[in-house]
């Protein structure tokens, strides 16, 4: 039998992972809901769902409606501790029948596969995406990964069909190294798509955290010895189980700086609500810090201010605007509050994507800019950095208003106009910053909402579909 | 939660699983490899990778096979981690599938 060949650490990198400990954690990780429906989770956990919940989900077991084998079903300790005092994240970690009412969806959301040159490498934008596991420590319901995480067979861009595979060190490394190598000889451009060299590398899955810090540091090394000078971990553990930023991921972390001075950390956070770090009064309200603020869980606490002590790391916040969990202005203008309070910044909050079963998930896209619109009221100026996007095959496009004055002559114009206009454009971004403008539906949740009512389309979401907006037909 | 390795690793050793593994939870003995309950994550890549079908989700484990829980967390506490995959026993092909092969998991910890 051939052993795959792996990829062989240069001496620099070798040294430094020669520094590396792995932690130990103790996630008590439940998964699936056979130990609920035993009553066999430890004394505490036994009410989380109710005999009612649980009989409907197993109802479902084996059908073409099958809740558990959607999306696996998980929860860590710490979340549940903080889960039990919030409907909002229960509703984002419990399987509920909800989930499979409508199985309308896409399995490959935004066309991934066609932007994917390696094996568990997407290269859309001007970063690379890699898939480093397939798991995380808990899973949202939402998870528009679920068919990575779920291991669900997709149709490839050559037709044949496999489950997604994760990326390999030395697979991406060649190919970073190749990339650049032509981009190096063409004058600074890449001869084919046009893009610059490859800068930035995204850690993604699954959750990278769930990794030990060995792999993790090989990972970093190798990027950074390929060349790439910022490096994305995409990561809910800061959520799931904040124990996992311990000493020796800190000293992990430390070492490859000294390794690596130049390289920037970009850890890409995922916080959704702020019942998942804040603290609760018997009575269900937030607590003051009396040092400022509100009170966070301290073991959240502590791994976001060692994160903020080193000035080379940064930390941004992603969040889609999910039904039931976060489509509450209030709570998203507490959460942004306090993210920027603790040096995270927020970036994008999403419109849901249409994975399988998205009905059961998604706010429509007018209600979701109104929620977040809403919440950034009374946020200073630098609290209220986020955008709200929606990602299309094209690229990231960001619902940049929704108006309420009548267009005449446009269908649902009497409602006003939605305004899309492209944050990052595929490839060369060569079409950023162009706009969009269809007339409202408030129904919608996905860009197929506006297909008969596209006013101005120069940023060609739907020219591309051979969808015709009013403009251009006019002009004929 | 847990994934266990039962009987029909025993003699064949494939270490596919040890591949794929995301958090290196696999421990190696003589002609049998276990998985540290408490390390692995669930994400169920081993499961596939196995060419002998020796791993099972803990909740799906048959009947006779459960008594594996406890082998794979004791022996998991004894024996060396192993990170990378290696060639199978040389008689892996010809074990793969024999029946009652837990008379022959040999416990002892390999010298070093």
């Amino acid at each position: 039998m051939a052993l795959k060949e792996k990829y062989a650490p240069s001496e620099k990198e070798a040294a430094f992972l020669a520094t590396v400990e792995n932690g130990k954690y103790d996630r008590d990780i439940i998964t699936g809901l056979k130990k609920f429906m035993a009553g066999t989770v430890p004394q505490d956990m036994q009410d989380f769902y109710s005999p009612e919940e649980l009989d409907a989900v197993k109802a479902l077991d084996g059908t073409d409606r099958d809740v558990q084998a959607r999306m696996p079903v998980k929860i860590t300790r710490h979340y549940f501790e903080q889960a039990r005092n919030s409907k909002a994240i229960q509703t984002l970690v419990k399987a509920s029948p909800k989930e499979t009412y409508d199985l309308d969806g896409a399995e490959d959301p935004g066309k991934q596969m066609t932007y994917s040159p390696v094996e568990g490498l997407i290269h859309k934008y001007e970063l690379g995406l890699i898939y480093v596991a397939s798991t995380c420590s808990a899973h949202c319901r939402f998870c528009y990964r679920e068919e990575l995480i779920a291991k669900k067979e997709i149709t490839r861009e050559d037709g044949t069909v496999a489950a997604k595979g994760l990326a390999q060190i030395k697979d991406i490394v060649e190919y970073i190294i190749e990339h650049n190598r032509l981009v190096e000889e063409n004058g600074g451009r890449h001869p084919e798509t046009n893009r610059e060299r490859l800068r930035e590398i995204l850690m993604s899955g699954g959750d990278p955290m769930v990794l030990g810090n060995k792999n993790i540091a090989q990972w970093l090394s190798a990027l950074a010895q390929a060349g790439i000078e910022n490096i994305r971990i995409g990561t809910k553990e800061l959520a799931f189980h904040p124990k996992r930023f311990d000493d020796t991921f800190f000293a992990m972390l430390d070492a490859f700086h000294e390794a690596y001075p130049r390289v920037n950390l970009r850890m890409m956070v995922h916080f959704n609500h702020p019942d998942e770090v804040l603290l609760k009064s018997p009575d269900g309200e937030f607590i003051d810090d009396p040092q400022g603020g509100l009170t966070w869980h301290p073991d959240a606490l502590a791994a976001v201010q060692e994160f903020g002590n080193r000035a080379w790391i940064n930390m941004d916040n992603q969040s889609p605007i999910i039904a039931g969990i976060n489509d509450d202005p209030d709570a998203l203008r507490i959460l942004q509050r306090e993210m920027k309070r603790n040096g995270i910044e927020n970036h994008y909050f999403f419109c849901g994507r249409d994975i399988v079963g998205h009905k059961a998930f998604n706010v429509p896209i007018e209600k979701a800019w109104e929620i977040l619109n809403e919440s950034q009221k009374g946020l200073s100026g630098v609290e209220a950095h986020a955008r709200l996007s929606i990602t299309h095959y094209k690229g990231k496009t960001e619902v940049a208003a929704v108006t309420n004055e009548p267009v005449p002559g446009v269908k649902g114009g009497e409602n006003g106009v939605v305004i899309f206009k492209l944050l990052r454009g595929a490839a060369d971004a060569s079409n950023r910053a162009k706009v969009t403008i269809v007339g409202r539906n408030p129904e919608a949740i996905w860009f197929s909402g506006y297909d008969d009512r596209v006013v101005v389309d120069e940023a060609e979401l739907y020219s591309m579909y051979d969808i015709p907006a009013i403009s251009s037909v006019a002009a004929e | 939660m847990t994934y266990v390795v039962t009987d029909n690793c025993i003699q064949c050793k494939y270490t596919d699983c040890v591949d794929v593994c995301p958090v290196d939870c696999f421990y190696e003995g003589p002609n049998f490899l276990v998985i540290n309950p408490d390390e692995c994550i669930d994400c169920d890549d081993c499961v596939a990778a196995c060419p002998a079908g020796a791993i099972f989700n803990e909740d799906d484990l048959p009947e006779e096979k459960t008594k594996f829980l406890e082998i794979n967390e004791e022996l998991s506490r004894v024996w060396p981690q192993i990170t990378d995959q290696k060639e199978p026993l040389p008689d892996a092909a010809k074990w793969d599938g024999v029946e009652g092969k837990l008379e022959h998991l040999i416990k002892e910890a390999p010298e070093h």
